[in-house]
C-alpha cells in the first residue's frame, strides 16, 4: 500500500465489532426519515406509470412506440443495453474485485450486486415488451410444443435470452448466499417476532459453525470465480446482436471489449449516483468513505478512457474500411445527420467528463463526482442511442432512409423504469443491511491485526 | 449425546481453546459470526470438496447444452438458412458456456445448502442462552462428548480455557 492509502482509510475509526454491527444493522431497524418518504412516493408514482405504459402497450400493440422501419429497434433495445450494463458494475466489485483481494470492495458490494439485480429487471423488461406480443415470450425458451418448432440457436437473440436469463440467477444466488450470514445476524438481533420470523425463514437456519463456513468461503470463492467470466460474457453477447448484423455502424469486431468497457463505465457511474446520497442519508460516511468514492472515480477514468479508445477504433477502422456505407455513417450521418446532438453529448459526457478525475482533488470532491456520475449514464444511454437510431435511420440505400423519433409513451416507460429501479433499491436499502456486516466484522478484524502487527516490535 | 458449549470473547481466545482441547482428543465444532482462517487449521479440518460437484454438474451443464443445440437445430428443427451448416459449433459456444456458468452456480449453491446442512427451521442450539451472540460478536466452541459421566471432565477442561460461560445443548434433531 501506498502512504498516502495507509493515511486515508477504508474503516474511519476503530468501532468495536459490537458497534460497527449495530450501525449496520440499525439501517433496517430505524425509520427512514422524511427524504426516503419523498423519494419512495417519487419512486411509486413511476412504476405505476411504468405499469399503466407496460399495460397500454400491451393491450393496444407495438404501435404506440415511435419504432418504424428501419429503426425497428429504438427505445426498447437502447434501454435494454443500458440497463444491463449498468448492473456489470456489481458484479464487477463482487466477483473481479474479490478475486482480487481489494478490500475496498467489502463496504459496497452488496450494495452494488443489489443495484445489479434491479437493473436486470429493468432491462428484461425490454426484450420482452419489444417482443410486441410478449405473451409468447416463453417462445424463446426450447420446449417440446407440438408444433415441432424450436429456438434458432444459430442466431445471436437466444445467445441474448441464456446469457441474460444466467446472468440474473447467477446474480442473485451470489447476493443470497452472501446475505445469508447477516439474515442469521438480523434473525438473531431483531427486535420484534415477526421479523425474527421473516429473517429467520430467509436465513435457512445459519449458525455460522466452522464447517459450514468452510463449505460456504468455498461456494462463494466458485461462484466469483464464475461470475467473472460470466460479466465479460453477457455485454459481448449483447453485443454479437449488433456485430453479427451488416447494417455500417454496428458490424465491428471491436464491439465486444467495447459494450464490456462501456458497461463496467456506466455501472460504476450509477454505484457513484447511488451511493452518495445513500451514505449522507445513512450516516455511513466511515464505512463508506472518500477512499472508496476515490477509487470509483478511478475506475471512471480507466473505463472512461478504455471507451474513448473504443470510439476512436470505430472512427479509424471506418475510415480504412474504405465502404462508402461506413464512411457516410461515422463521418455524415452521425455528426452531422438528424439526432446529432445526441452524439455530441455522448462525447461531451463520455470523454471530456471522466478527465476531471486525473485531478485527486476532484476525484475526492463529492458534489463533482455526484454529478459526474449522472452525467457519464446520460452519456452512455446517448451512446446506445447513437449506435442504434443513428445507424438504422441511415443505412445503404438512401431510398430506405427514414428518421426517428420517441413517443410519450416511450419516455414514460423510461421514466417509468427508473421509478421502478428506485422503488426496489429503495425497499432493499430498509429490509436488508446494505452494507454486508459479516464480512465487515471480518475487515475490521483484519485491519485491527495489522495495526497491532504495525505497532508491536518489529 | 450432549453437546457442550462455551463462549469465548475474540476469535483469538476461541482459536487458542480450540488448539488445548484438541491436544485433549475432543471432538470439536466451532461458531462464529465471521469465517476465521486460522480456526480451520487448528481444527484440521479438511478443504471443503464443494467444488467437485460444482465442477461435475458444470461440465454436465455444458455438455447437455451442446448437445441439445444439436438435437434442435440439427436434428428435431433443420432449417437452411443460406447454406449455413446446421451443425455450427461456433454459434454453439455462447449457449454451452451460459448453461455451463449456470450449472456450474447451481451447483455450487446447491452443494453449500446440503453440505453446510442449511433449511433447517430449527437447532437445539437456538434454544441456547445467548446462542444468538455467534452470529453477532461472540465465538462458540462446541464439545460433543458421548457419555454422560464424563461431563464433568469435559466441563473443568473446558472452564480451564477461561470461556465466558459454558451452556448445554440438545444432541442433534
Amino acid at each position: 500500500m501506498t502512504p498516502t492509502a495507509a493515511a486515508d482509510p477504508i474503516l474511519v475509526g476503530a468501532p468495536t465489532p459490537g458497534e460497527l454491527q449495530d450501525q449496520l444493522l440499525a439501517t433496517t431497524w430505524g425509520q427512514g426519515g422524511r427524504g426516503w418518504r419523498i423519494a419512495f412516493a417519487i419512486a411509486g408514482a413511476l412504476t405505476l406509470l411504468l405499469f399503466g405504459c407496460i399495460a397500454y402497450t400491451v393491450a393496444t400493440g407495438i404501435g404506440v412506440w415511435g419504432n418504424n422501419v428501419p429503426v425497428a429497434w429504438a427505445f426498447g433495445i437502447i434501454n435494454f443495453v443500458w440497463w444491463i450494463g449498468i448492473g456489470h458494475a456489481g458484479t464487477f466489485i463482487s466477483a473481479i474485485l474479490y478475486l482480487l483481494e481489494q478490500r475496498w470492495r467489502t463496504s459496497i458490494n452488496r450494495f452494488a450486486e443489489a443495484m445489479t439485480l434491479f437493473a436486470v429487471i429493468q432491462a428484461g423488461l425490454f426484450p420482452l415488451l419489444h417482443l410486441g406480443r410478449p405473451w409468447f415470450a416463453y417462445w424463446l425458451f426450447p420446449y417440446p410444443s407440438v408444433m415441432g418448432v424450436w429456438p434458432q440457436v444459430r442466431s445471436a437473440l437466444p445467445w441474448d435470452a441464456a446469457a441474460i436469463t444466467t446472468y440474473f440467477t447467477v446474480s442473485l444466488l451470489f447476493w443470497f448466499l452472501g446475505l445469508v450470514p447477516d439474515l442469521a445476524t438480523l434473525r438473531d438481533h431483531a427486535p420484534t417476532r415477526r421479523r425474527r420470523i421473516l429473517y429467520g425463514l430467509l436465513a435457512l437456519g445459519w449458525r455460522g459453525s466452522a464447517t459450514a463456513w468452510r463449505h460456504y468461503r468455498a461456494a462463494y470463492l466458485i461462484l466469483a470465480g464464475i461470475a467473472t467470466p460470466l460479466v465479460v460474457s453477457v455485454h459481448s453477447i449483447v453485443s454479437s446482436d449488433f456485430a453479427i448484423g451488416l447494417t455500417p455502424g454496428w458490424h465491428s469486431t471491436i464491439f465486444p471489449p467495447f459494450f464490456v468497457a462501456g458497461a463496467i463505465y456506466s455501472g460504476f457511474a450509477m454505484v457513484l449516483t447511488l451511493v452518495i446520497p445513500t451514505r449522507a442519508a445513512f450516516r455511513l460516511k466511515n464505512v463508506i468513505t472518500v477512499r472508496h468514492l476515490e477509487l470509483c472515480a478511478c475506475l471512471l477514468l480507466v473505463t472512461g478512457l478504455l471507451v474513448a479508445y473504443g470510439y476512436t477504433v470505430e472512427y479509424f477502422i471506418a475510415w480504412y474500411s474504405g465502404d462508402e456505407a461506413e464512411r457516410y455513417q461515422f463521418f455524415h450521418g452521425r455528426p452531422f445527420g438528424p439526432g446529432s446532438f445526441v452524439f455530441w453529448a455522448m462525447l461531451a459526457c463520455n470523454i471530456l467528463t471522466p478527465q476531471l478525475f486525473w485531478s485527486r482533488r476532484l476525484r475526492r470532491n463529492v458534489r463533482v463526482l455526484f454529478v459526474a456520475s449522472i452525467l457519464i449514464n446520460v452519456g452512455m444511454w446517448a451512446e446506445r442511442f447513437v449506435i442504434i437510431v443513428q445507424s438504422l435511420q441511415r443505412e445503404y440505400l438512401p431510398s430506405g432512409w427514414r428518421g426517428y423519433a420517441p413517443t410519450w409513451v416511450d419516455l414514460s416507460i423510461l421514466a417509468g423504469t427508473l421509478g421502478f429501479f428506485s422503488l426496489l433499491f429503495l425497499t432493499f436499502l430498509r429490509l436488508l443491511p446494505f452494507v454486508a456486516v459479516a464480512e465487515m466484522k471480518e475487515l475490521r478484524a483484519e485491519l485491527a491485526h495489522e495495526d497491532a502487527a504495525h505497532r508491536g516490535p518489529a | 449425546m450432549t453437546r457442550l458449549l462455551a463462549e469465548y470473547p475474540t476469535a483469538d481466545a476461541l482459536v487458542g481453546a480450540v488448539r488445548v482441547l484438541r491436544d485433549q482428543g475432543y471432538r470439536l465444532e466451532a461458531y462464529t459470526p465471521y469465517p476465521v482462517p486460522e480456526l480451520d487449521r487448528a481444527l484440521a479440518a479438511p478443504r471443503s470438496r464443494l467444488s467437485y460437484a460444482a465442477f461435475l454438474l458444470g461440465i454436465f451443464g455444458a455438455a447437455a447444452a451442446y448437445g441439445g443445440q444439436w438435437l434442435i437445430s440439427a436434428y428435431l428443427y433443420p432449417i437452411d438458412v443460406g447454406g449455413r451448416p446446421l451443425h455450427f459449433p461456433l454459434a454453439f459456444v455462447p449457449i454451452t458456456f451460459e448453461m455451463g456458468i449456470l450449472a456450474t452456480a447451481l451447483g455450487a449453491f446447491a452443494a453449500v445448502l446440503v453440505l453446510a446442512r442449511l433449511v433447517v427451521l430449527w437447532d437445539p442450539l437456538f434454544e441456547v442462552d445467548g446462542f444468538a451472540s455467534a452470529t453477532g460478536t461472540g465465538f462458540w466452541l462446541e464439545v460433543r462428548a458421548g457419555e454422560p459421566d464424563v461431563d464433568a471432565d469435559i466441563r473443568a477442561d473446558l472452564a480451564a480455557t477461561d470461556p465466558v460461560r459454558i451452556a448445554e445443548a440438545g444432541g442433534p434433531p
